[in-house]
């Protein structure tokens, strides 16, 4: 148990409460430490928490809706293509159904025929007429070598020849230069065999259709067969012809969409089938992390979370700050509190005990007294005495020892009574003396010389009269620690007007500076910290609050160098304002 | 003029016979007594004095109490407390039920005179 104690109290985070072996200043900056950590947690983790979460959940929106982008920008690429050969797809099927074999065998009308179509289908190359024996029969585009060309091993032939409508793969051919074809063939009603007639179309038409895709996040847009070569150039993979293997492939009209890595940065591959041709399209896309919007936002909440922390962070310092001020500043008004408190008992009961041996003391005194007097008495009577003068002068003595030692009886109940709190009618004339004589052997002590200038014939005032001697104590008290050694303290007491008597009580001490003069009369204010008397804050405050009390108010003023002169003042009793202040009794 | 009477009520005897004698020296008629009954059976006996100096702290009926039974036995006798154990309090309700002074024991003999005198007057 006092091991787990012991590791408590030793914990950084609870010394601040616990740690009672530290000294002060050290306890307070761990309290201040220690709040400084719990506050930062309790508001940076849920700001880190939150901030992560939307990070996450942006990159998860962002992902989705690059996917999202993928695919429809796959869609729109796959249907302008479609579209394309279907409207070439037609157009041929027009012709192969208008014309016969004999017909378009014709240079001349298949020339016609060229000139028509080309004006509506870009990227249309030659046309061509392939007999049933797989010999071209008529040819009209640039490449005039072709006629008579055997194709009956050539795998599109054979294609066209089982199909209606036929588009071929990307392939060189006799001309060498990359092309594909869409064919379609017709039944000779005569010979009863099929003949085929052909468009080709260069691979920078399908470049250029999947050109009109291109978007910002695009990062590339091309077409493949099944058996892995380009059908159409790529930013990344060469051009049309050159080999390409994809990861998956989808079934039939199905837009297959997933993440691939190209060195650091990953990005999104949608693969679609573009239906009723043997090609498959493959359209990459920026990954959400690459996109502009993505660093954009980063920036944001980089910036956000910074500003945040900053302003968390500077705040929870300042509060730490003055949390851990406020509870030194608490725990100090306590200590000052107890300390006064058992000051005051102190006084309270050392003035308990001189009233007691004051009283025990004065009974045995006044039997010396009343024994010596009647001595005096009766040898003063007896004329014929011998010794009587040498009795006199010694009984004389007795009986002024006995004065002196009532002055003493007498002060000390005095002082027990400044406990008490009663209004009476108040002479600082008188006050002033008793005061002083409290403190006049420490002022000699310290050579420094106290002069009264009373005036005669002040008015009184209605006080209580222990309470005034605390505030002149207090006050006197002052000004003999600011002189420590060797000066002056001038009191002077005088009625000001008709309303009001002051004292003033100046010191040749080394005066205050404004700063400390102004907080002078705050409670728990002291300049007396570092010196080997070390002072509570609450005389000169109690002293304030005691003058206000009692109707009268209470100034100072200093000069560094010169001294500093408390001036206390008072209203003078009347007959009129008799009535006020009798609560205080 | 006659003598006048000064009835002195104090536990401490020694005292009390000793300002007695003093007090005879100076033209009074004075008696000691040792505490409030004695003082009532001196009262009682028809020597009736002036002025009593009663002490407050004596053991049986205290300085106030006996202050009382004075006060209900002559009204007229002036009373002042002569005590080594005084507080203001004492003094203010002594004050209240007709004490004439409330000095603090020792006493100069020309000051205690001085309120004799006063109160008698």
């Amino acid at each position: 148990m006092s091991d787990n104690h012991a590791r408590k109290s030793n914990c950084p985070l609870f010394c601040g409460l616990s740690g009672k072996d530290l000294s002060p200043k050290a306890r307070y900056r761990c309290m201040r430490n220690s709040l400084l950590i719990v506050m930062l947690a309790i508001t940076l983790i849920p700001l880190s928490i939150t901030s992560g979460l939307n990070f996450i959940q942006y990159q998860q929106l962002l992902r989705e809706d690059s996917q999202a982008n993928a695919r429809w920008n796959a869609e729109s690429a796959r249907a302008t293509i479609s579209a394309y050969l279907e409207k070439l797809e037609a157009a041929i099927t027009v012709v192969i159904d208008t014309y016969t074999f004999e017909d378009l065998s014709d240079s001349k009308k298949l020339e016609q025929i060229f000139r028509q179509l080309k004006k509506e289908h870009q990227g249309l190359v030659d046309l061509s007429v392939v007999g049933p024996d797989g010999i071209q029969s008529a040819y009209v585009g640039p490449y005039g070598g072709l006629v008579g060309k055997d194709y009956s091993d050539s795998l599109w032939f054979h294609k066209a020849l089982t199909r209606r409508m036929y588009v071929s793969e990307v392939f060189t051919g006799f001309r060498n230069v990359p092309h594909f074809v869409v064919a379609a063939s017709k039944k000779d009603p005569y010979s009863g065999q099929h003949w085929v007639f052909r468009a080709s179309i260069d691979t920078e038409t399908l470049d250029r259709f999947l050109a009109l895709a291109d978007t910002e996040a695009l990062e590339d847009i091309f077409l493949i067969n099944d058996s892995g070569t380009l059908q159409s150039a790529s930013r990344y993979h060469g051009d049309a012809m050159k080999d390409f293997q994809l990861a998956r492939k989808p079934k039939q009209n199905d837009i297959l969409i997933f993440e691939e890595m190209r060195g650091d940065s990953s990005f999104y591959r949608a693969v679609s089938r573009i239906q009723n041709t043997p090609w498959l399209l493959v359209l990459d896309q920026q990954g959400a992390e690459a996109r502009k919007i993505w660093h954009s936002f980063k920036g944001r909440l980089l910036l956000t979370l910074t500003i945040c922390f900053l302003a968390s962070g500077g705040m929870v310092v300042w509060l730490s700050r003055f949390l851990a001020g406020k509870f030194r500043e608490a725990d100090e008004t306590r200590d000052a509190i107890l300390s006064e408190t058992e000051h005051s008992n102190k006084l309270a009961s050392i003035g308990r005990l001189a009233a007691g041996v004051a009283h025990e003391i004065n009974n045995p005194l006044a039997i010396i007294g009343e024994k010596a007097g009647l001595m005096q008495d009766l040898v003063g009577l007896d004329q014929e005495f011998r010794h009587r003068e040498k009795f006199l002068d010694q009984l004389g003595s007795l009986q002024n020892a006995v004065v002196r030692a009532r002055t003493i009886t007498h002060r000390l109940l005095g002082f027990a009574r400044r406990m008490e709190t009663s209004l009476t009618l108040v002479q600082l004339n008188e006050i002033i003396p008793e005061v002083f004589s409290f403190l006049e052997k420490e002022a000699a002590y310290r050579n420094i010389h106290v002069i009264l200038q009373l005036q005669p014939d002040l008015p009184v005032i209605r006080a209580d009269h222990g309470q005034l001697q605390q505030v002149f104590l207090n006050v006197i008290n002052n000004a003999i620690d600011a002189i420590r050694n060797d000066g002056e303290i001038h009191i002077t007491s005088r009625r000001e007007n008709h309303k009001t008597v002051m004292v003033a009580i100046s010191d040749t001490g080394p005066g205050i500076a404004p700063e400390i003069l102004k907080n002078i009369f705050e409670p728990f204010f002291t300049t007396k910290g570092n010196e080997e008397k070390k002072g509570t804050g609450l005389g000169l405050s109690i002293t304030y609050g005691l003058v206000q009390k009692l109707g009268g108010k209470i100034e100072v003023s200093s000069e560094v160098g010169v001294g500093t002169t408390f001036i206390i003042s008072f209203p003078v009793y009347s007959e009129g304002s008799e009535g006020e202040g009798d609560d205080h009794a | 003029m006659t003598t006048r009477r000064i009835l002195i009520v104090d536990d401490e005897l020694d005292f009390g016979v000793t300002l007695a004698e003093r007090l005879e020296l100076r033209g009074f008629a004075a008696k000691a007594v040792g505490g409030a009954q004695e003082a009532m059976a001196v009262l009682a006996a028809d020597w009736r004095p002036n002025v009593v100096l009663l002490d407050l702290m004596m053991p049986g009926i205290d300085g106030l109490a006996a202050l009382d039974l004075i006060k209900q036995h002559d009204p007229k006798i002036q009373v002042i407390i002569l005590t080594g154990h005084g507080s203001t309090e004492s003094g203010i309700i002594g004050m209240q039920r007709g004490l004439f002074d409330y000095l603090m024991k020792p006493v100069d003999i020309g000051e205690l005179i001085v309120r004799i005198n006063e109160s008698d007057q």
